[in-house]
């Protein structure tokens, strides 16, 4: 399993930051056009994209100023990251004036050539336990479990 | 399945609690999505990963949090000189 990791500088202080990522008028400022988001773990995470692309998962943890995780998918028929296949971890570090925003999105299927089935593997067994309806649990890539 | 195609049976072989059928239902989930080639060999069917579009996945996700953490950047600068005024 892939990770994504996206870091960016922020001139703002995590105080300031913090209100975009946790209410959702202000969510939408920056991504999403409607965002149906309730920040505190078990809470739902709905946001969608462009219009059409909803995105959907749950909070796993919310430490303000510091770091939100939730649980992030697309609800589209068939899409290969449904909802609650992946975990999305956005850390705010603070650094002078400014502040470094952190994201990794983790689970995501494997694009590494290397990578001979055990990715690949991992991810049908996810996509499988999903698909029978119940809750594969967090992902910590494969090996572990296959 | 990434190197060279394999049959759905083999792949089953993988998945020793999951049941043939429902490896050949979720084969089809990912051929919808785009990420696995199916072609037929006679009666057989054989599968392979779409590298192309796993790597048309990634991008379109790069390119989501990118520009979603710029758009962040632009809100929350905006807001903090909106603060600094008062």
């Amino acid at each position: 399993m892939a990770e994504l990791v996206r870091e960016i500088m922020i001139d703002a202080t995590p105080e300031t930051i913090w209100p975009f990522l946790t209410e959702p008028g202000k969510h939408i400022e920056w991504d999403g056009t409607v965002a149906e988001i309730d920040p505190r773990p078990g809470g739902v995470y709905r946001v969608l994209v462009a219009g059409q692309h909803q995105s959907a998962g749950e909070y796993v943890e919310v430490d303000p100023m510091r770091k939100v995780v939730f649980t992030f998918g697309w609800e589209q028929e068939g899409h290969p990251i449904p909802p609650g296949s992946t975990t999305v971890e956005i850390t705010l570090q603070p650094e002078g004036d400014k502040t470094r925003v952190r994201l990794v999105h983790r689970g995501l299927p494997d694009d590494a050539v290397e990578d001979h089935g055990a990715g690949w593997a991992h991810y049908l067994q996810r996509l499988a336990v999903r698909v029978g309806g119940d809750d594969p649990g967090p992902d910590i890539g494969p090996g572990a479990g296959d | 399945m990434w190197g060279r195609e394999l049959p759905a049976t083999d792949i089953a072989d993988h998945f020793a609690e999951v049941t043939r059928s429902a490896i050949s239902q979720h084969l089809g989930v990912l051929k919808a999505a785009g990420l696995v080639i199916e072609r037929r060999d006679g009666t057989r069917r054989l599968y392979r990963a779409d590298r192309a579009q796993m790597k048309k996945l990634r991008k379109s996700l790069d390119d989501y949090w990118t520009t979603g953490l710029e758009r962040l950047r632009d809100v929350a600068e905006a807001a903090q000189r909106e603060k600094e005024k008062r």
